[in-house]
């Protein structure tokens, strides 16, 4: 019976009398007390002092007359009966001692009525206080209910009224508390919406897109901001094929910019004990550094590269611009997502020597310097002010403004830091820019169609009132006008490419536009490539192969101060729509003249799918950077185009597709990623305590030990220890041919031993070049192992107590390349080999891969797994090695699905059942004794969950008949693929094992098996770099 | 709505035994009657009565029993009850019987009427009794057990009693 319905049974039987029975050992009074006296019935302990219970006399004072006070030692059990009248029971009681002690004849006469006394007390109790469910006007009959009961208390009969206002306070203090205090018109009055809504994003961020969202999407509130999750409609499949075929827009305005203002080389000498060369191009790559294409990379904790990963990221420089700026100077922007944005940020001022700059500390209290986007809320206010005298109202002195930006920030808080040393200034951006992403071949035409590129100012005198003084002053600028002119002209090729896939991969490409809802379509259409200006020229193709030139990726919305100027001068829409209800023609183009606003954004490409073999370019698109304050005009346009929005979830979907890691789900070895490992893991496991257990699967019959998160610490370790004890294994004679296989190697590493110390001598090198070689490998006795963790913990110790991970990803290209290679069956290897000659690829040896493992010991690699057959993985898979007989029954049988594992017996089984148990007796106790039981009972719910693994978890890896290898992040069915893909660590001490040991044709096959399941399926790993 | 209609018996256990009424329990009684219906009534009576038959409420002071059954099957219980001669825990036996004091519909009019037969119990008590504490003790007991609404019921019946003690 599940508890509400318990407690509604207790809640009804509360006032009925209980059973009473004399137990044949009713001398102990204690027990009788307890045993028999629910509240009710009070009055029957005394029934102990019949002629068996002389003892108990003892404890009574003599008293032939009315004593009318309680005696002390039966003061605990009166505490039980509520609600009685201790006046008069004390009187009874007294009366009756007397009679018992004294004359034995007639205690039958006295305790017969006290028994009848009792009894009728306990009934009258039963029959006239309620005690149903229901509510008090529910209780009469029919004929006696009239109308609106329920809300007017006036209308129920006189006795009844006492009760029902009682009721009704109690439902009123459980409803929430509304604000009833205004109309609903009032309420929904601008100026009051407007001041809800400022209310309502104190705590979480909004985007400016929040409004549109929140009507269409179910929202989250997440790493402090309101996001959209999903599309409230089905849209799981219309997605994907917007993301292939059409265009898909996302509001990514919730990632955080950070600028970094300094001399390139300061910069880059602080930035690059951050980052490795290892992993790929880092700040200083020539492309990325001119201005002209976008990079990416991951940052690590300053020196400590392998270890102490921060987050992923990508960069934009601001292309150098000779002319006006001096050279020196650049800037730099860093974007990351909101959960990684703290620890960079603290690790780029630690890099930077920076402290928050000295004037703003001091500055807060006055107004002089006051952050901009205080500044900026001042002018909404100014703004207001001027629109409300226009109006003819005189409270102009209302404070209300539109939040635009980042409403959590504290205005007092500093928002940039500056460093002596280095001359480098952080500011953080955050907020301070909106940033779309539109994803998918259409979204060229959407863009070219919705933006058109800001008309030259032309006209001559009047400058200094227009709004757009910025504008007219760039205008004047030949040079100035001349790269308008050439961004137009690229912008306008745009329009003619298929794809943003062809066009290089992170181009960025600046821009100056008019106001896009000035040419507002009439009706929601969809864009469509334009096929006459498809013409494949010498322009497009140099854009194709070049991208766009350096001097194009030039943009004002660098300037803080042009940006904060556009954000003001934005004519609302409200003006907008009074200028075309004015317009002569009604439905015509709308001409602001010089009125109209320049926008400057920043377009960038995204590139789409780039690692593995097919799909290229997939999911490629554009990110549109905008300054703040700017979001709808801009979002609606995109819409009316035929864009559809996807939210978290679709982006999700895309970075799966993509085979690219999402941010924080699948860098498990970052702060934020742990952090996200414990959130997800308590929600899937309140999710799976909300079902019975029998409706939910037993995850310890299953072999599954961890089904709600990834143990990679304990996956590393154990893989380790266990390489350890195969090394060591060849001394005792039961493992001789594995010994014997392994001399036989060692001669192949012989015959090509002028490879194999070079890769060492590389793997050495990258071990140096990070600053902190890890000196240990010594696998010869488990003493070794041992000082080994205590080095790691000491490591541990050092850096605070924080919770460090002791495994790493493994992001080392050149490392990748070659795994990338060895998982590859030789059959599909033609091209492989041939590329891998190209690069001095090394055979898989025994060698290579202890080298490997000397600089790696505990590490995971990144892998996708494409099923071969049947199977949809899901999260938490379990990645595991296929045995040889394995092997034997798929070369037999080609529709092979794959073993089943056998069930375990659940070691938990008895224990479970003994806190059951001992639940019930508590249960049972719990209705005498009220809430102490109680709440001994929840702590007992703590203690064993049925069908989950109770306490350290043993071995992983050899707990199920196949050795686990690793685990699924991200698991479905790929709509792209048509079978089960699916993307997850493996360890990199298992995966290389596991290649070695298996025959060359079947190479890189796994078994994958999900944690509710006991089918392993097949699956074959690809690492794609 | 539609529901099971019950008939509650509101029985007493007379036994002249007091250790009788120290095995009053509630399996014991369920078993003591179930036999006594199979006895009576065969296998068929037992069946019918088994069905939603159970001590609803029981009371080894007082020797109070409520029972339930079935509406069409009552009469089959009902007269089984004088059968029960014997009460039986333990190898030891009480002679005893049950005096069906009420026959209900309800619970609620079954409590209605214990308390009024309880009332009228006292009463008759207070009037036989001749010893004055034990009067008194008496009184006592019978202030006791009202509530505020009953009090000036209670009042009224305690001046009866003055009356009958001035006679």
């Amino acid at each position: 019976m599940s508890n509400a319905r318990e407690k509604k049974h207790a809640k009804k039987m509360r006032n009925q009398p209980t059973n009473v029975t004399l137990t044949s050992g009713f001398g102990i009074t204690d027990e009788k007390g307890v045993k028999h006296h629910n509240g009710n019935e009070k009055s029957f302990h005394y029934q102990k002092q019949e002629p068996h219970a002389g003892a108990a006399q003892h404890q009574q004072p003599k008293s032939t007359h009315v004593s009318s006070e309680p005696c002390m030692n039966e003061q605990p059990s009166k505490g039980h009966c509520k609600g009685e009248k201790g006046k008069g029971q004390a009187g009874w009681r007294g009366g009756h001692q007397g009679a018992t002690r004294e004359i034995p004849k007639y205690i039958t006469a006295s305790t017969f009525a006290q028994a009848r006394a009792a009894e009728i007390n306990a009934m009258l109790k039963a029959v006239t206080q309620k005690s149903s469910n229901s509510l008090v006007f529910q209780t009469l009959p029919r004929h006696m209910r009239r109308r609106a009961m329920s809300h007017n208390v006036k209308r129920l009969p006189r006795r009844l009224r006492e009760i029902a206002q009682k009721e009704a306070e109690k439902t009123e203090h459980q409803k929430k508390e509304h604000s009833k205090n205004k109309c609903r018109k009032a309420r929904r009055c601008h100026l009051n919406l407007l001041l809800e809504f400022n209310r309502r994003q104190k705590k979480n961020v909004w985007l400016e897109t929040h409004i549109w969202h929140a009507k269409r999407f179910h929202m989250v509130k997440k790493w402090g901001y309101c996001i959209g999750e999903s599309p409230t409609v089905k849209s799981y499949r219309a997605s994907y094929r917007a993301m292939t075929n059409h265009c898909l827009l996302q509001d990514l305005s919730y990632y955080c910019c950070l600028e970094l203002n300094g001399k390139e080389e300061e910069i880059l000498k602080a930035l690059s004990r951050m980052c490795s060369i290892d992993t790929g191009l880092t700040f200083a790559a020539v492309h990325c550094l001119s201005g002209k294409r976008q990079g990416s990379l991951v940052l690590y904790r300053a020196d400590k590269y392998p270890e102490e990963m921060l987050g992923p990221i990508t960069f934009i420089w601001k292309s150098e611009d000779g002319t006006i700026t001096t050279p020196i100077n650049r800037k730099l922007w860093l974007w990351t997502h909101p959960t990684l944005k703290q620890d960079i940020l603290t690790e780029l001022k630690v890099v930077c020597q920076c402290v928050p700059l000295p004037e703003v500390a001091a500055s807060i209290p006055e107004v002089v310097l006051t952050p901009p986007e205080e500044k900026s809320h001042i002018e909404q206010t100014k703004n207001c002010k001027k629109r409300k005298r226009d109006d003819g109202e005189k409270n102009a002195n209302n404070p209300v403004k539109k939040i635009v930006g980042d409403g959590t920030r504290n205005p007092f808080q500093p928002y940039s830091w500056t460093s002596p040393a280095t001359g480098i200034v952080i500011s953080d951006l955050t907020m301070e820019m909106n940033r779309y992403r539109l994803i998918g071949p259409l979204s060229h035409s959407i863009l070219t169609e919705a933006l058109k590129t800001a008309s030259l100012y032309t006209g001559i005198g009047d400058a200094e009132t227009l709004p757009h003084s910025w504008w007219i002053e760039t205008c004047k600028n030949p040079d100035r006008v001349a790269v308008h002119h050439h961004q137009e002209a690229i912008f306008e090729l745009l329009g003619g490419i298929a794809s943003p896939a062809e066009i290089p991969a992170g181009t960025i490409l600046g821009l100056t536009v008019g106001d896009p809802r000035v040419n507002l379509p009439q009706k929601k259409s969809k864009a469509l490539p334009n096929l006459e200006k498809c013409q494949d020229n010498e322009k497009v193709r140099q854009l194709r192969l070049e991208g766009v030139p350096v001097e194009c990726s030039h943009s004002f919305i660098w300037n803080q101060d042009i940006c904060k100027s556009v954000t003001e001068n934005k004519i609302s829409e409200k003006e907008l729509n009074q200028m075309r209800s004015e317009l002569m023609v009604p439905g015509s183009q709308l001409n602001l003249g010089h009125r109209e606003s320049k926008i400057p954004i920043l377009l960038i490409q995204q590139p789409g799918k780039v690692t593995g073999e097919d799909r290229l370019g997939w999911g490629s698109g554009w990110d549109i950077l905008l300054p703040k304050g700017w979001g709808m005009a801009f979002w609606i346009p995109f819409i009316y185009r035929g864009a559809r929005v996807g939210g978290l979830k679709e982006g999700l979907i895309h970075s799966r597709y993509k085979g690219a890691p999402s941010i924080p789900d699948d860098y498990p070895d970052c702060p934020a990623g742990i952090l996200f490992a414990t959130e997800q893991e308590n929600n899937l496991l309140e999710k799976y305590k909300r079902h019975p257990p029998a409706k939910r699967p037993n995850y310890v019959k299953h072999g599954t030990l961890s089904p709600f998160r990834c143990p990679w610490e304990q996956l590393t370790r154990d893989w380790e220890s266990r390489i350890k004890a195969q090394e060591e294994s060849p001394v005792s004679p039961c493992s001789s041919a594995n010994g014997k296989s392994d001399t036989g190697k060692e001669d192949t590493c012989v015959v090509e031993g002028e490879q194999v110390p070079q890769l060492t001598c590389e793997t050495e090198a990258l071990q140096d070049s990070p600053g902190e070689p890890e000196e240990m490998m010594d696998t010869d006795s488990q003493g070794a192992t041992m000082s080994r963790d205590t080095t790691d913990e000491d490591i541990c110790g050092k850096n605070g107590g924080r919770a460090k991970s002791t495994f790493n990803v493994l992001r080392n290209r050149k490392l990748l390349k070659y795994l990338s290679a060895w998982c590859q069956p030789v059959g599909r290897r033609n091209q492989a080999v041939l590329r891998a000659s190209r690069m001095h690829q090394q055979e898989l040896t025994r060698a290579t891969c202890l080298s490997i493992l000397c600089s790696y010991p505990r590490s995971l690699v990144w892998v996708s797994l494409s099923l071969l057959r049947k199977g949809n993985p899901e999260l938490h898979t379990m990645i595991c090695i296929p045995s040889k007989e394995d092997f034997l029954r798929l070369n037999e049988d080609r529709l092979y699905c794959g073993p089943q594992e056998s069930k375990h017996s659940d070691p938990f089984k008895a224990k479970a059942r003994k806190q059951k148990e001992k639940k019930k007796t508590e249960k049972g106790q719990k209705q005498e004794r009220g809430t102490a039981g109680e709440s001994r009972c929840t702590k007992g719910c703590s203690e064993v969950i049925p069908g989950l693994w109770l306490g350290p978890l043993p071995n992983i890896t050899d707990h199920c008949s196949r050795t686990l290898l690793g685990f699924v992040t991200q698991g479905d069915f790929s709509l792209a693929a048509g079978c089960g893909r699916a993307l997850g660590f493996v360890s990199l001490t298992g995966l290389l094992e596991m290649l070695s040991s298996q025959p060359a044709d079947k190479r890189g096959l796994v078994l994958l098996r999900t944690p509710a399941s006991l089918q392993y399926r097949f699956a074959s790993i690809i690492i794609d770099i | 709505m539609v529901r099971f209609k019950h008939r509650y018996l509101l029985c007493e256990l007379v036994s002249e035994d007091p250790r009788c009424r120290a095995c009053l329990e509630e399996r014991i009684l369920f078993n003591l009657v179930r036999d006594a219906i199979a006895r009576a009534h065969g296998a068929f009576g037992a069946a019918a009565c088994a069905l939603a038959f159970t001590v609803k409420y029981l009371n080894a002071y007082t020797g109070v029993v409520l029972l339930r059954c079935r509406k069409e099957f009552y009469q089959l219980l009902w007269s089984a009850l004088p059968f029960i001669t014997y009460l039986e825990n333990k190898g030891q036996r009480y002679p005893c019987f049950f005096n069906t004091l009420h026959v209900g519909g309800t619970i609620r009019t079954c409590q209605k009427f214990l308390i009024q037969y309880n009332r009228r119990q006292l009463l008759i008590l207070l009037q036989k009794c001749t010893n004055k504490e034990e009067r008194e003790s008496i009184k006592k007991s019978v202030m006791s057990c009202s509530l505020e609404q009953q009090e000036d019921e209670l009042s009224g019946s305690e001046s009866e009693e003055d009356a009958t003690e001035m006679e």
